[in-house]
């Protein structure tokens, strides 16, 4: 297991590093002049140079992205003023450390990710595993069709409406705001509950979806049959056996998932007015503040990457088959 | 007095999209105590609907069961599921066709096996492991005591073969249905299983529903054989009668297709031309007759229209009198 | 505000982003933004103020503090703001944007300032300084006096000096996104003003007092390279402020300004939210118009208008206290807010100093009949209903916005009567013109609005007899394509606003023949000796209150003669608000909503 570990960890260093790479490069060599984009209206050619030589925008590429990659590990001096490591340069449009802001955004994209995760997984497998297990009945059948109601949702539309009924029709919630679970943990779940609501509503009904049909699959299985045969009782075949065969594709799924709630989710962010990873991707993308696009789309792929390590780890815990290979 | 099992006017039928499959129609068999009974036929005959419906493991809500399944005088046709759920793998167990798949590769080795004995008797977690262990040693898996903690997808074919056998007999089972249990192993480790099954039934005294396609495996092994074709039986006898003296044309399409190591290599197999008739649609008559060669032998259109009885005892379902084909075997 | 400051008003729509390699896709969407279309009928919402703005000079009694008290004003307690965009720059010298203009009220201070009683009529007065200025040498050299008392927020004084630095640093590079009239008086038009100085006053040179004079501690005297009537309105602009040398940490003052004003800086996290709080260091008795109520503001980044409107209509919990400088009512909730009883008294819809024009390129359409026949024909009202109806503008009749000094509601081509347009005129005009079928090359950018403007118009000039070649552009490049002085279009979408309201900040850049370039904003192209003498005489008239009449005469000659474009609709703010707030008002310079009188009850 640790030998595996070690040597997932080493391929997805690599995959990381071609990702900067390639993001760098793309970034930094493609627009012919990212010091525009700091420069503003009444931009002049002298402003243009300083500009360059400040963010070493006058260097080649490759030493440009050399300088960058040291900067996570030691920090950089800019004209701005010194960027302690990890430094992920200077943001083009406020002035800061772009690590920075990454940190103060990073608590929210976690909060909104990990508790929905949390929401959607119980509720969705617990659903799934219901329509399963009363396959055909009314059950069954009311759980479909509220999954594929729940499909055709979008979260502007869900979201608009929990807040204007949850919120502002019945008082029942306060509005949607992130407040640091270290500082006031109640305040942080009340704030943080409509939006993993919301969140959740869509996932849910694909996670019901697919595990339902996961677990009728596995409920036909030989194996499954087997166990019935040695006379357990329908809820340990149940659990124990169709359960357990069905859980290696749903968490899977979830990993995936779960990685890309944790660079951002985006329309959650903007429909509660949060801000998260997603909104600070979309303002670097609007404003062209590269250094940020560029930082925020690293934390997103390691996110993704750590995220398929963590899949694959849990793989070979569910899959015994899976530890040897 | 019934025998030890006793299956008395068996009807399945399963509700499918496209309609009622008669899987099985009107079948009655007896295994005692001690006893072997090989059940014969293609795949799609009926046979393993059959001795699922013993175990109780059919959906309820797609399939109709009609008859009767007495297990040592109980109906379990008509019993709760937590009767059968105290009979299964208890005093009746079943052995699978695939062990790959039979066997959850989720968890080890012992603890499929030790898991319906802590169920049925109550034995504590340790107790049950060095039960699973000594059925290991049993069935002749070397080392039990370390390959126990093995997952299935470690052991070989025969061995997980071996392991399955170990799950079934871990409670004693009184009867014990053994589903194509060879199939997939090769021929040595094939002989080999069907020893251990031999040996195992003499020290227990149970009776054994042996379900195969293979008549090879019936000749070595059961005493008594029923041939399934269709859902219905077609013929029954002592192992002996139907190998010697087979008297339905199926059962002789069955012994001449079969290889046999006494055969010249250089004689061709002859397959009964045809596939088994759809089931949701079968055939009026003896089912049959569409592969039948001997339809004209039989007077007037009675093999097209007429049913032929089922076998009583010894005995074969067909028009044909009897004796007709008896120079057909070799 | 140069065209540029419009871009943010109608950014309502974020693009959706893909990033890193199929992996995660980001998505956005956003709610309706200013002038989204749908929305809100034009049936009338009751609260229609064209009338003309009034402006004066103020005297240096107007200039004195305190401010007049708002009332039943109280003090204590928080106000929340909530702002869809992020605030671009807290640095004054940088701030040009609706939302940041308004916001630096609270805690900068200018050498003079807007003071508008409770008619809505204005006056510059002093608000450093002790007067709006006394001009000389035939208005080319303008003295400033600052008042007794001034101090910033660590109670250090505020002097002459601190001025001449707010100033001398615009002229480094790295000042970029202001409005640049007084360096451009002082030094040289363009970007050349920056050769005066350059780094500015970092490395330790100064303007020559020939230029920008600080003879005392309270005096400053700018030296311009012209005459300006308009002086004392440029001085309002909000870097004509003071910073001190000390803690102007250049890039990074962005982040944290040094407060001459009520309040200051507590604490900023860029992007997301802003608190200011109470600067002890200000004196009332020095600021004619800022009040010190509320404890403190609580500024929050991120909120779409249809989030801010719900939560004013709500109106409950902290939300009661809370509002917008520049969120608009969401359009799709506009009916709701007017027919919500309980808005009545926190509400506001004023027009703004924008005007959206449709600029004919005089260069391709070179007959002026043709011109003449497609102002008629641009339907104003079906146009102003695509961009969100009565609440987002009232149609536009001349090229001055109502809230320029001045202003007149002449109507040449009958848009009050005929909203839809006048097919029939513009027909009969094309038929003189022999020019029946004219093709008119129509360029908009591919927004939402846009497109369904384009429909609306297209159909209205094939009715008058034109035929429409449509040509939609990508909205990301839409600006740098029409200002482009060779393009290949006809007729295209323009705006523009004041930077303040005298008129001298709209005629010439959109009419001057001699100002035609690339990025200029003389969209229609238009070049007439006769036009650009009047600008000439109008610019030496030394009195604004004499001038304003003119140039609104001079932009409706041009509007009537030369049919370089027609004004479609003049904007509109409509904004709305908790109740536990009294003192909102509006500001009619900024188009926005003035928080320096605003107090929780």
């Amino acid at each position: 297991m640790l030998r595996f570990l070690a040597r997932r960890t080493l391929g997805a260093l690599v995959i990381i590093l071609l990702i900067s790479a390639i993001t760098f490069f793309l970034f930094f060599a493609l627009p012919s002049e990212p010091a525009l984009m700091s420069c503003g209206k009444n931009c002049t050619a002298d402003s243009l140079a300083v500009i360059n030589k400040n963010l070493g925008l006058d260097q080649p590429v490759p030493v440009q992205y050399w300088h960058y990659m040291a900067g996570i590990f030691t920090g950089r001096e800019f004209s701005a003023g010194h960027c302690p490591a990890p430094c992920f340069g200077y943001s083009f449009a406020n002035q800061q450390p772009v690590w920075d802001t990454i940190v103060d955004r990073f608590p929210t994209t976690l909060s909104i990710a990990l508790g929905g995760a949390v929401v959607f997984l119980v509720v969705g497998v617990g659903v799934g595993m219901l329509a399963a297990a009363f396959r055909g009945t009314w059950i069954d059948k009311l759980f479909s069709s509220l999954s594929l109601l729940g499909n055709a949702l979008q979260i502007y539309f869900v979201g608009v409406l929990a807040l204007a009924v949850l919120v502002s029709g019945l008082h029942w919630m306060d509005n949607p705001a992130y407040h640091p679970i270290t500082e006031d943990p109640v305040k942080w779940f009340t704030g943080m509950l409509i939006p993993w609501l919301v969140l959740s509503v869509i996932f849910i009904a694909g996670y019901s979806r697919m595990t339902r049909s996961l677990m009728i699959e596995q409920l036909s299985e030989d194996h499954v049959r087997t166990a019935r045969a040695k006379g357990l009782g329908r809820s340990a075949v149940f659990f124990r056996y169709a359960w357990r065969g069905a859980l290696a594709p749903i968490v899977t799924i979830f990993g995936i998932d779960l990685g890309s709630l944790f660079s951002g989710a985006i329309i959650t962010e903007f429909t509660f007015s949060l801000h998260g990873l997603g909104r600070l991707a979309v303002s670097s993308v609007t404003g062209t503040d590269l250094p940020m696009l560029m930082a925020v789309m690293l934390v997103g792929c390691t996110a993704i990457v750590l995220a398929n390590i963590v899949v694959d780890a849990a793989y070979a815990l569910i899959d015994p088959r899976v530890r040897l290979a | 007095m019934t025998a030890f099992l006793s299956v008395r006017d068996l009807s399945v039928r399963f509700a499918t999209e496209d309609g009622v499959v008669r899987a099985v129609d009107g079948l009655s068999f007896d295994v005692e105590r001690g006893r072997t009974l090989g059940i014969v036929g293609e795949s799609g005959s009926g046979k393993s609907v059959t001795n699922l419906s013993v175990l109780g493991l059919h959906d309820p809500r797609t399939t109709e069961i009609e008859g009767r399944i007495l297990l040592d005088g109980q109906d379990l046709t008509t019993a709760p599921e937590s009767v059968l759920e105290k009979l299964r793998g208890n005093r009746m167990a079943m052995i699978f066709q695939d062990s790959l798949t039979a066997l959850s590769p989720y968890y080890t080795v012992g603890r499929q096996i030790a898991e319906p004995f802590r169920k049925h008797t109550g034995a504590s977690r340790r107790e049950a492991r060095l039960r699973a262990i000594e059925m290991l040693r049993k069935v002749g898996i070397p080392n039990p005591a370390l390959r126990v903690d093995d997952y299935p997808h470690q052991f070989s074919g025969g061995m997980r073969q071996r392991a399955m056998i170990a799950m079934a007999l871990v409670c004693d089972p009184e009867l014990l249905i053994a589903d194509e249990p060879t199939t997939a192993l090769d021929v040595t480790v094939q002989a080999q299983i069907l020893d251990l099954l031999k040996d195992l039934q003499q020290q227990t005294g149970s009776a054994i529903v042996l379900i195969t396609h293979d008549l090879g495996v019936v000749a070595g092994t059961a005493d008594d054989v029923l041939v399934m074709y269709a859902g219905r039986a077609v013929e029954r006898g002592t192992a002996r009668e139907v190998l010697r003296s087979p008297r339905h044309p199926y059962t002789w399409g069955l012994l001449g297709s079969m290889p046999r190591l006494t055969s010249p290599v250089d004689e061709p197999l002859t397959p009964i031309p045809g596939s088994p008739p759809s089931l949701l649609d079968p055939p009026p008559g003896c089912p049959f007759h569409p592969r039948c060669a001997y339809v004209d032998r039989v007077g007037g259109d009675r093999c097209r229209t007429e049913r032929p009885e089922p076998p009583e005892g010894r005995g074969a379902a067909c028009h044909l009198p009897d004796g007709a084909g008896r120079g057909r075997t070799r | 505000m140069t065209p540029t400051s419009r871009f943010r008003k109608d950014r309502a729509r974020l693009t959706a982003v893909a990033l890193t390699a199929g992996a995660l896709v980001l998505s956005a969407c956003s709610g309706g933004g200013g002038g989204g279309g749908g929305g809100g009928k034009s049936q009338g919402p009751g609260e229609d103020k064209t009338t003309s703005a009034n402006y004066s000079i103020g005297t240096k009694a107007d200039s004195a503090g305190p401010a007049p008290e708002v009332p039943g004003a109280k003090k204590g307690g928080t106000v929340g703001v909530l702002q869809r965009d992020a605030f671009n720059h807290l640095d004054p010298g940088q701030i040009y944007y609706i939302d940041v203009l308004t916001n630096q009220l609270l805690y900068n201070r200018t050498l003079t300032a807007y003071k508008f009683d409770d008619k809505g009529r204005g006056k510059v007065v002093g608000d450093l300084a002790t007067d709006a200025g006394t001009a000389s040498d035939g208005g080319k050299t303008w003295t400033f006096t600052l008042k007794d008392g001034l101090k910033f927020e660590d109670g250090s004084p505020i002097t002459s000096q601190d001025v001449r630095w707010g100033i001398e640093r615009l002229y480094a590079s790295y000042q970029s996104d202001g409005p640049l009239y007084i360096p451009q008086w002082l030094s040289g038009d363009g970007n050349d003003f920056r050769k005066a100085l350059p780094d500015g006053p970092y490395d330790g040179k100064h303007l020559p007092s020939s230029v920008l004079d600080t003879p005392n501690d309270k005096t400053i005297v700018f030296h311009f390279r012209q005459p300006h009537a308009d002086a004392p309105f440029a001085t309002a602009m909000p870097n004509v402020a003071p910073v001190k040398a000390e803690k102007d940490t250049k890039q990074k003052y962005d982040n944290a300004p040094f407060s001459s004003g009520p309040y200051k800086v507590g604490d900023y996290k860029v992007g997301k939210s802003l608190t200011l709080v109470r600067n002890e260091h200000w004196d009332p008795r020095t600021d004619p118009i800022r009040h010190q109520y509320a404890d403190r503001f609580d500024i929050s980044f991120g909120h779409q208008y249809a989030d801010s409107t719900r939560r004013f209509l709500a109106d409950q919990g902290s939300d009661k206290t809370t509002l917008s400088f520049s969120n608009a009512v969401a359009p799709e909730m506009t009916e709701k807010v007017l027919n919500q009883a309980d808005t009545k008294g926190r509400r506001l819809l004023e027009v703004q100093p924008y005007v959206d024009y449709i600029s004919f390129n005089t260069d391709r359409l070179k007959d002026v009949r043709v011109r003449k026949a497609l102002a008629y024909a641009i339907p104003n009202g079906q146009i102003l209903q695509q961009n969100g109806g009565a609440t987002a503008g009232v149609i536009a009749t001349n090229f001055l916005s109502p809230a320029m000094d001045g202003y007149r509601p002449t109507d040449p081509f009958d848009k009050k009567a005929k909203p839809a347009g006048d097919p029939e005129k513009a027909k009969a005009l094309l038929k003189e013109a022999g020019k029946l079928g004219q093709e008119i090359v129509y360029a908009y950018a591919n927004t939402d609005v846009q497109q369904k403007v384009s429909v609306v118009v297209t159909q209205a000039l094939e009715r008058a007899g034109f035929t429409v070649q449509k040509k939609e552009v990508d909205s990301n490049t839409w600006r740098t394509a029409i200002a482009d002085v060779k393009n290949k279009f006809d007729i295209y979408r323009t705006s523009w606003g004041a930077d303040w309201p005298v008129s001298s900040t709209v005629v010439p850049p959109l009419y001057d023949g001699r100002q035609i370039a690339d990025g200029a904003q003389n969209y229609g192209h238009l070049d007439n000796a006769r036009v650009n003498a009047d600008i000439d005489r109008i610019n030496a008239i030394p009195d604004v209150k004499q001038a304003a009449p003119e140039w609104q005469k001079l932009a409706d000659r041009v509007l009537t003669d030369d049919v370089p474009g027609v004004p479609v609709f003049y904007n509109r703010q409509f904004s709305l608000w908790g109740s536990g707030l009294g003192g909102v008002k509006y500001h009619p310079v900024y188009g926005s909503v003035d928080p320096t009188g605003v107090f929780v009850k």
